[in-house]
């Protein structure tokens, strides 16, 4: 890259400051949701190693998000308040996360496509021209490694598992439009924006194919994607009705009382020390 | 879904210059998933560098039995640092 980094945020340009603030609270609510949905499995994982993975997993998230807020604080927010402070509308996540999974199959839709499509976004950050978010992204990313090869391991598993291939259609089929939509439609002004200065490495359409290269050959065995002449593509085309280009995600609401209750610490609010 | 699949024995050392040392095993359905578990489950150190192998590709050279027996499957190390 032969253009200049940004050292904060105020060195943004005009515009693109709210656009990379936007993405990084989405980025950080949905860590904060995922690392609940995979603190659920802790005790209900198909092994004691399966548990420890969720556990895992589950502080790898936490400890993602607990970074992004922070890292908001360059953009004119007070991370405590992002963390405990909002209402159910105000979350950025995905509606995937919004209430627990029921099954493992619904847990691997999250574990292995989910979490991948967020960190495929976190690689299209990697060489950001916004410098603060460089060395976070690398150490993440090298987390997740670990994440992407637990839900790999796990579909393979249950892809040659009698009855699994069909538990599995239908739990990635519930969740695929969810990750298609996260990468924003191709004119997505919010994504085409920050791609234009370099702070994130590719547009909207790039990312997704990205996606679809890394989950493609095994979501292929339940029919959601194809390649040809080593391009990876979905068979579905992504439904844009119910998307909230503000929030990042495919349907109102937010989060269950429940897991907002959680995500927010309200049990233990008045022990919340700062 | 049947089992969780087979033994795999965890080998680690802290730093190049060490020998890998036994740190345990786990048990997983596959290769992929070995290595998940036991990075994540021996996570007692920073590693510089961890391996994983099926017990079962371990074969006895004087003794009677396989080795590996007195951990158990899924069990620490013989003279494995108690967590």
């Amino acid at each position: 890259m032969t253009e200049s980094g940004f050292r904060s945020a105020e060195d943004l340009p005009e515009g693109v400051s709210g656009h990379l603030g936007n993405l990084i609270l989405a980025l950080a609510d949905n860590k904060r949701l995922l690392g609940i949905r995979y603190s659920d499995w802790l005790l209900g994982a198909p092994s004691v190693e399966a548990g420890i993975a969720c556990s895992a997993m589950a502080q790898d998230e936490w400890g993602h998000a607990r970074i992004l807020y922070a890292l908001l604080r360059d953009f004119g927010h007070d991370p405590a308040a992002l963390e405990h402070e909002r209402a159910s509308g105000e979350y950025h996540s995905s509606e995937l996360l919004d209430r627990d999974v029921a099954s493992w199959e619904e847990f691997l839709a999250l574990n292995f496509l989910w979490d991948t499509a967020l960190s495929v976004q976190f690689e299209m950050l990697a060489e950001s021209r916004y410098e603060p978010i460089h060395y976070k992204v690398r150490k993440l990313l090298e987390e997740e490694r670990f994440h992407f090869d637990h839900g790999q391991g796990w579909t393979s598993r249950l892809l040659s598992a009698e009855g699994g291939r069909a538990a599995l259609t239908g739990a990635f089929g519930a969740a695929w439009n969810a990750c298609l939509c996260w990468f924003g439609p191709e004119d997505d002004p919010l994504i085409a924006t920050l791609a234009a200065h370099g702070i994130v490495r590719r547009g909207a359409a790039g990312a997704r194919a990205r996606w679809l290269e890394r989950v493609g050959p095994l979501a292929a065995e339940t029919g959601l994607a194809r390649e040809a002449d080593a391009i990876w593509a979905s068979t579905r085309e992504p439904v844009w009705e119910c998307y909230l280009a503000g929030r990042r995600r495919a349907a109102e609401g937010g989060p269950d009382e429940d897991s907002l209750a959680r995500v927010r610490g309200d049990r233990n609010r008045e022990l919340l020390m700062d | 879904m049947s089992g969780n699949g087979q033994v795999y024995e965890v080998f680690a050392r802290k730093k190049r210059a060490d020998r890998f040392e036994h740190v345990g095993a786990v048990s997983a359905p596959n290769e992929q998933l070995a290595r998940v578990y036991a990075w994540q489950t021996y996570d007692e150190a920073k590693w510089f560098e961890m391996t994983v192998a099926p017990r079962d590709a371990f074969a006895a050279v004087n003794r009677p039995q396989a080795p590996f027996t007195l951990g158990g499957p899924g069990g620490r190390a013989p003279g494995a640092d108690s967590r």
